[in-house]
């Protein structure tokens, strides 16, 4: 694995504005970064990644089959009891995923390492399915790249046909803030690949969908919602004012209910619990169970649910060297071993690993000056040489 | 060879999925709710009793300002 810096395309702005890229820059801070890239072997991309993603998928979905119905790891994952029933019933009635994204740390040096999980809500989605594929095919033609690059990278395709399985007899409501530039951008882009699939869709902020005395969620035409990609999380789902109504309405979700499971850190000492030493995790405890220490006065301390590295904090000898601040971590915490993320001229990656209906497919790269990779670390796009 | 095929895009990107995204579905009059009606015939009209903004409280819970977004 390699960084190589290269010059941008020049009209770059123009090219992401065009295909409706609008937040490549926000708050006036570039967010799409083409002034590097990494380049990866087949080899890395097939057998540590890849590979290593499929499996990490299996064992997450062997911990949701152990977790779904035991009160002990429920509570453990601090989820609320008022929705167990309504977690466990998806599972059981099979619900299916469209998508999730691991974060890995990775050198190519070693095998690369499970930081997180985002399963429920994972953004970045266009620049990983599209835009980055956009600069492989123009920086080919413009030689700003060799002409015999290639990119992990299969996500669009694979989303057409995930959807055209999750329900071309419904009609799909997408709804999240769509205030935010960049979360409008991503249920527009998943919204396109839905109709590309067939599917007719409707798209409505969170705010906007009511509920109907008949015992649905509606739209603001007073249609019901039957099918539902929601990017906004289950935590904050289970926290609102309709939360009590999720288990009387006849909506489908995506995520499904079960994926709340696995959009926690407790995930990470309870994978290791149930697979201790697996080249592919980092040892992991929750903060309040004695072995912690095990992990000696140096590790990654996360609070249960936070989002963007909010709450994270990196404890050397005991004392926190570099911390996000943020409004979480009511719930407790998870320490996971302290593994440096690679630092390649001054800049730290962590890959993004896309599975699309369990099938790992698609590679994002984010990067910061920091070591902890916050909601302003830039996107860089990768190649296969 | 792990190239994507071909990426296309059919309403991201023009003015037309612009509006599409936008949304755009006029909230009817509705109110928090509305009542039963009957017509001439006894028929009841509209049966409709909606409310609106149950979901959607966290980014103001968690952030002051509310600039949480629910994609992470």
């Amino acid at each position: 694995m390699r960084r190589i810096t290269c010059p941008e395309r020049n009209d770059w702005r123009a090219t992401a504005e065009a295909a409706g890229f609008d937040f490549h820059t926000i708050d006036g801070e570039r967010y799409w970064d083409e002034c590097a890239y990494y380049a990866l072997t087949l080899d890395e991309i097939e057998h540590q990644i890849e590979a290593p993603s499929g499996e990490i998928d299996a064992m997450c979905l062997e911990l949701v089959g152990r977790a779904i119905d035991d009160e002990n790891y429920l509570r453990r994952l601090k989820i609320p009891e008022a929705f167990w029933s309504l977690i466990s019933e998806s599972w059981h009635r099979d619900e299916a995923s469209l998508y999730g994204r691991f974060d890995l740390s990775f050198d190519g040096r070693g095998p690369a390492k499970l930081l997180e999980y985002n399963a429920d809500t994972p953004t970045s989605i266009f620049e990983a399915a599209v835009f980055q594929w956009t600069w492989l095919e123009q920086a080919i033609e413009r030689r700003i790249i060799p002409g015999h690059a290639d990119q992990f990278n299969s996500i669009h395709e694979r989303l057409i046909d995930a959807w055209k399985k999750l329900g071309r007899e419904c009609r799909l409501h997408l709804t999240g803030t769509t205030e935010s530039a960049e979360d409008a951008g991503t249920l527009a882009y998943l919204e396109d690949t839905a109709r590309q699939a067939g599917l007719a869709t409707t798209l409505i902020d969170i705010e906007d969908i009511g509920w109907r005395d008949d015992g649905s969620f509606v739209d603001l035409d007073d249609r019901a919602i039957e099918l539902a990609f929601k990017l906004y999380p289950w935590e904050w789902m289970f926290h609102d004012a309709f939360g009590e109504l999720l288990a009387k309405a006849p909506t489908r979700w995506i995520e499904p209910p079960w994926k709340a499971i696995l959009s926690n850190k407790g995930i990470l000492p309870l994978l290791w619990e149930m697979f201790p030493g697996h080249p592919n995790l980092l040892p992991a405890f929750f903060d309040d169970d004695p072995n912690a220490a095990r992990l000696g006065a140096s590790f990654v301390r996360k609070p249960l649910y936070s989002r963007e590295g909010a709450n994270v904090a990196l404890v050397s000898e005991g004392m926190a060297v570099v911390e996000q601040h943020g409004p979480y971590g009511a719930e407790g915490y998870v320490r996971q071993a302290l593994a440096a993320l690679p630092n390649f001229s001054g800049q730290y990656p962590v890959l993004g690993s896309w599975l699309i209906d369990h099938i790992p497919c698609g590679l994002s790269i984010r990067e910061d000056e920091n070591p902890i990779t916050g909601n302003t670390s830039r996107f860089l796009p990768h190649a296969i040489l | 060879m792990k190239r994507s095929r071909r990426v296309v895009l059919t309403m991201m990107g023009t003015a037309a999925a612009g509006a599409v995204s936008m949304g755009f579905v006029p909230r009817n009059d509705c109110g928090t709710e509305r009542l039963l009606q009957r017509g001439p015939d006894g028929r009841p009209t509209e049966n409709c009793r909606v409310t609106y903004g149950g979901f959607g409280g966290a980014p103001y819970r968690l952030h002051a300002q509310g600039h949480a977004h629910g994609g992470g």
